[in-house]
């Protein structure tokens, strides 16, 4: 523990406590003062406009020794896109799979802070990481459906979780939701593997939204994309918005800028205590001002290309 | 928890309440599993009443069903049965509400009239009936209206897929209670961890066990009356290998296996391994896709088949053209068939090898200029060196170990004088075993020679445990160069 | 220009041409592939001629006799009798432990001393010659649980053999639940499904081809071993049959078709050799089939794989 103090000692702004209300007028970050690296506190207290889904305080996550994000505080809220850019090795898919306990699969991993979502403790005991997947959804980087039909791929969820609404119904709302229902009506029972990767990635976010989740966390959900599939889903994201509370992790700086409302950028730094790299927020703001007047130097460096 | 926190949640928990009617393979697997509990509970019946001296008859049967109602119990309390629960299958009745505990016992009384009972007691000992009568009511549950089988419509009841606390859509405040599985699933998964470690622990118990005997038995051998370490090593002309004389001559059986094992590798060794150069370096994938599974098969042709080769076919019209004064039997013959058998194990370990090479080694030798000989023997060969020893150690403790095809080809069956020459008849440690256990009618018998074979099988295990260990190690060591 | 260009070109044929070593190196590799043939083509000729005798003349009545010390009557039904025996009592056996405890160990385990433990123990016994298996089968099933298997029994048999093909199934088991992409894995865990609903649902059915591909195989083993069931006491000779029901003939002596093909080969050869060919055919033709449902179930994986 005492290397996380140590650590923590050289970044002030990442040990600063949540603030009670998360609303904070936007305006604040305009102040030039807030360009001073240093007095970018509070980078998890950005303006919250609609009520929060996530608090996160203070999380630090750690693969065995390694530390792999030191002290992150922020706020996501409901019904918004938040995005997560940074450079890589600098832990924001880590966070995100912090949200619905993906890392607890990974031998070694685990957390401290406090991570809550409405209110609740996620990382309270009495908390099954099952029941918390099935809430907090989640798309991968490549798309990874079944080897099954489109069918089943859908009715998986709601077939383990136990439903009483028709199968057939929800397997059609889900994919209209994903905008694929026109494309695969009428091979519902075909293999899911005979898709393209656009329409495979569409897929699992419809086999995620088929057990009608609160939140879906998307880890880079186009990178494995051409441009014109990429574009598809950053459409369906935006309808999705309205339903769902969605995190995603880019590392396309414009399609975050396109879809995101609120953007944290991640860093990788050397901690001096530990000699190695580890993840840290720097600036969690609205994405229009993280892309216009960023408040932290290397925000701006990063935006701009100029970074390392 | 703030007010702004009380917001309108999706809260659609998992719903329970969901009356699906299981699929026909979900309801062929929980008839399947109750057939199979219920055969076991039979058969540990069985085993008691053996020991208590009766012999197993309809009235296990009977006693079996007693104890899976017993057991049905528990499950009836969640308006399931055992089986059905492990497919996490529950029952409702006609209102689609969970069975009562009522319904359950009737249900299951039906169960049992329809599927076991009155078979057994009608038919008593008939096979066949039983069979029809379990295969009747698999069609049934196949092919009936809602998946209903005869002992549901007697009860009243049918087969859901869940069932549980009522379907939540709620909203209001999430609390820490929303954020749990309910006990179905949890409970199952918990019951398959450990039904799965249980499994895991059959792999210790079998290699426990094998150590323990194979090691307790050889020590009654050293250590009977009978025994003195010089049996161990006749000197003089009458020198062999003849358990029912307490002559136990091992230098005879090594001999004869040192034979085997020598000639089998000067086969297998160059064949199997220029089959797997072939293969990895030579051939085109249309001609692997033909010569894979022709080499696979003969892998998998069975000892005495080739023991049956050995006295047919090599002896008799190889062999004999080589050797004037062959007879049927002999070591030669034994070592060339236990080498056939060899062939396609040093060829599929040494091909892995081989392939396992990355193509950009072969890639830069090919674009210095090499040949393609150049780059298999130069290249790929001493990189694929190390996998290679191991397919060949791997295949020397196979043919030590190889039995069938020495008990049939090397004659020598009752015991054998010490011999050097391969075109004699011999014997190995795998075939004196297997004349021991074979001719030894009163094995249950304390006898030292019947002793002597726990402590051949000993040696064996030792020679081909520190092989294999040893060529793991090589393996290990070529995989972490990759 | 042109000398050089010539010069060149007769350089690149000389090159072409000179390459004696690499054709005999070539040959002699074919020259080892043909062996192993050959070697397969003999064998299943020689079981064909020597035991054209019967074939040609009662293949049918061979198949369905049992045992008897006449020649021209004696025929292997009692050994296929056997054989599926042991084969179903040693599947029932060997493959839920083999399986389950594969999945343990994959999924469940992880890198604990436990399972490493157990990982080595696997590997190993699946180099263990299978006669040391009968010795096992002979002191525990045998001896010490006589009461309950009957003895030199069907069912000690086929435990014997299930605990010889445990190894097999687990290590092929392990294979191809390796082989399942982890991305599916978090799929499946991402819609919030239990550890338990990821392997059945996700895990075991992509496996499953691999799977089957190993225990096809290990039936293939456990049908074709002798050694074992010649130790634990699989009778060579002749035996009552009939009347007995079914849970008393799995307590009673048994005999397989590997075991009958040795019987018959330490008989006179003029007389008895076209019974062991004969045998050897039959048991050729069950493993060849096994074999080939195998193959023909991993390339439908491969198949699948590429999709």
């Amino acid at each position: 523990m005492s290397s996380i103090d140590a650590g923590a000692s050289v970044r002030p702004e990442a040990r600063n406590p949540v603030p009670d209300t998360p609303a904070v007028d936007n305006a604040s970050s305009d102040d030039p003062s807030s360009k001073d690296s240093a007095s970018a506190a509070n980078p998890g207290a950005a303006g919250a406009t609609g009520s929060s889904v996530f608090e996160v305080s203070d999380v630090s996550v750690y693969y065995s020794d390694f530390r792999a994000v030191t002290n992150v505080d922020l706020t996501i809220n409901d019904n918004e896109i938040t995005a997560f850019i940074g450079p890589s090795g600098c832990g924001k898919s880590t966070m995100l799979r912090t949200f619905n306990r993906m890392n607890d699969l990974i031998e070694g991993a685990r957390m401290t802070g406090t991570l809550e979502y409405h209110g609740v403790d996620l990382y309270h005991e009495d908390v099954d990481p099952v029941a918390v997947r099935r809430r907090i959804g989640m798309v991968f980087q490549k798309p990874n459906p079944f080897p099954k039909s489109i069918y089943d791929n859908i009715a998986f969820g709601p077939r383990i979780a136990g439903t009483n609404e028709n199968m057939d119904d929800i397997v059609e709302r889900s994919l209209r939701g994903a905008g694929l229902w026109e494309e695969v009506k009428d091979r519902l029972k075909t293999s899911a593997l005979g898709l393209s990767g656009g329409q495979q990635q569409r897929l699992c976010i419809a086999r995620a939204t088929a057990v009608n989740p609160d939140v879906l966390l998307m880890d880079e959900p186009c990178s494995a994309l051409d441009p014109i599939a990429t574009g598809r889903i950053e459409e369906l994201m935006l309808e999705m918005k309205q339903d769902y509370t969605i995190v995603i992790v880019t590392h396309n700086m414009q399609q975050a800028a396109r879809v995101s409302d609120r953007t944290a950028f991640f860093t990788a730094e050397l901690d001096p205590n530990t000699d190695q790299r580890t993840g840290l927020l720097v600036e969690y703001d609205q994405t229009t001002t993280i892309f216009s007047q960023p408040a932290d130097e290397r925000t701006e460096n990063y935006i701009t290309g100029r970074f390392g | 928890m703030s007010p702004e926190l009380e917001v309108e949640l999706k809260r659609s928990a998992p719903a329970p309440g969901a009356m699906a009617i299981p699929s026909l393979s979900r309801r062929g697997w929980n008839a399947a599993l109750e057939i199979a509990l219920y055969c076991f509970i039979t058969m540990l019946v069985a085993i008691v009443e053996f020991y208590a001296g009766g012999f197993p008859g309809p009235s296990n049967w009977l006693i079996g069903l007693v104890i899976y109602a017993l057991w049905s119990l528990n499950a009836f309390r969640r308006s399931t049965t055992p089986s059905a629960a492990f497919v996490q299958l529950a029952v409702v009745d006609e209102s689609n509400v969970a069975a009562s505990f009522g319904r359950m016992v009737l249900r299951t009384v039906a169960r049992g009239t329809v599927l076991y009972a009155l078979p057994i007691l009608v038919f008593a000992n008939n096979q066949i009936v039983w069979i029809a009568m379990f295969a009747a009511a698999a069609a049934s549950v196949a092919f009936m209206e809602r998946g209903r089988a005869p002992w549901d419509l007697i009860a009243g009841t049918t087969m859901v897929e869940s069932y549980g606390s009522e379907a939540t859509e709620s909203t209001g405040p999430l609390r820490l209670s929303d954020l749990r599985v309910d006990g179905l699933r949890q409970r199952q998964n918990q019951r398959a961890a450990r039904m799965l470690q249980f499994a895991g622990w059959g792999a210790i118990i079998v290699s426990l066990l094998i150590v323990w005997v194979v090691a307790s038995e050889a020590f009654t051998f050293i250590t009977d009356d009978d025994f003195s370490w010089s049996l161990l090593n006749v000197e003089g002309d009458r020198r062999g290998w003849f358990p029912r004389r307490n002559f136990y001559d091992i230098p005879t059986l090594l001999v004869g296996t040192l034979w085997v094992t020598g000639i089998a590798m000067v086969i297998a060794g160059p064949v199997g391994l220029g089959a797997a150069i072939y293969l990895s370096e030579y051939a085109k994938p249309k001609v692997r896709r033909i010569v894979k599974p022709v080499i696979e098969t003969l892998a998998s042709v069975p000892s005495v088949v080739i023991g049956m080769f050995a006295i047919f076919f090599i002896s008799p019209s190889v062999l004999t053209l080589f050797f004037d004064d062959i007879g049927s039997f002999s070591v030669l013959a034994a070592g060339i068939g236990v080498g056939i058998l060899t062939i396609p194990l040093v060829a599929s370990i040494s091909e892995d090898a081989l392939r396992a090479v990355p193509m950009e080694l072969r890639q830069a030798a090919y674009g210095l200029g090499s040949r393609k000989i150049t780059v298999a023997l130069r290249v790929v060969f001493p990189a694929a060196l190390s996998g290679i020893s191991a397919a060949f150690i791997v295949g020397i403790s196979r043919a030590i170990g190889e039995t069938m095809v020495v008990a049939i080809a090397a004659g020598g069956s009752g015991g054998t004088l010490f011999e050097l020459n391969p075109t004699e008849d011999g014997q190995t440690i795998t075939a004196a075993m297997a004349s021991l256990g074979a001719g030894t009618d009163q094995v249950a018998g304390s006898g030292i020679a019947f002793q002597s074979l726990y402590f051949l099988g000993a040696m064996l295990f030792l020679i081909t445990l520190i092989l294999n260990v040893f060529s793991d190690a090589i393996v290990r060591r070529f995989r972490e160069a990759y | 220009m042109v000398a050089i260009t010539t010069e060149l070109r007769d350089q690149l044929r000389l090159r072409r041409s000179a390459d004696t070593s690499g054709q005999i190196f070539r040959g002699l590799l074919m020259l080892a592939l043909l062996v192993a043939f050959a070697s397969l083509l003999a064998m299943i000729l020689t079981a064909l001629t020597r035991s054209w005798p019967i074939l040609s003349d009662r293949p049918l009545d061979f198949l369905f006799s049992n045992t008897s010390q006449n020649p021209d009557e004696a025929g292997v039904f009692q050994g296929i009798k056997g054989s599926v025996m042991l084969a179903a009592i040693s599947s029932l056996v060997a493959f839920p432990v083999g399986i389950g405890g594969a999945i343990y160990l994959e999924e469940y385990a992880g890198d604990s001393r436990f399972s490493r433990l157990v990982q080595v123990l696997v590997r190993n016994l699946a180099g263990v010659p299978s006669i040391v298996y009968g010795l096992l089968g002979l002191a525990i099933f045998v001896q010490n649980l006589g009461g309950i298997t009957g003895g030199r029994s069907v069912i000690s048999g086929g435990l014997t053999l299930a605990c010889l093909v445990l190894p097999v199934v687990i290590i092929t088991t392990q294979e191809a639940i390796r082989a399942v992409p982890s991305e599916l894995r978090q799929a499946g865990y991402g819609i919030g499904a239990t550890q338990w609903e990821v392997i059945r649902s996700v895990v075991l059915p992509s496996a499953a081809p691999g799977i089957l591909t190993g225990t096809v195989l290990s039936v293939a083993r456990a049908v074709g071993e002798a050694a074992p069931i010649l130790v634990v006491g699989a009778v060579s000779g002749f035996f009552q049959t009939g009347t007995l029901s079914f849970l008393e003939q799995t307590q009673s002596f048994f005999t397989a078709l590997p075991m009958q093909i040795f019987a018959f080969t330490k008989q006179p050869a003029q007389t008895w050799g076209a019974h062991a060919a004969g045998a050897s055919v039959a048991i050729l033709l069950v493993v060849v089939a096994l074999n080939s449902v195998a193959i023909w179930m991993r390339a439908r994986l491969d198949q699948k794989l590429r999709k």
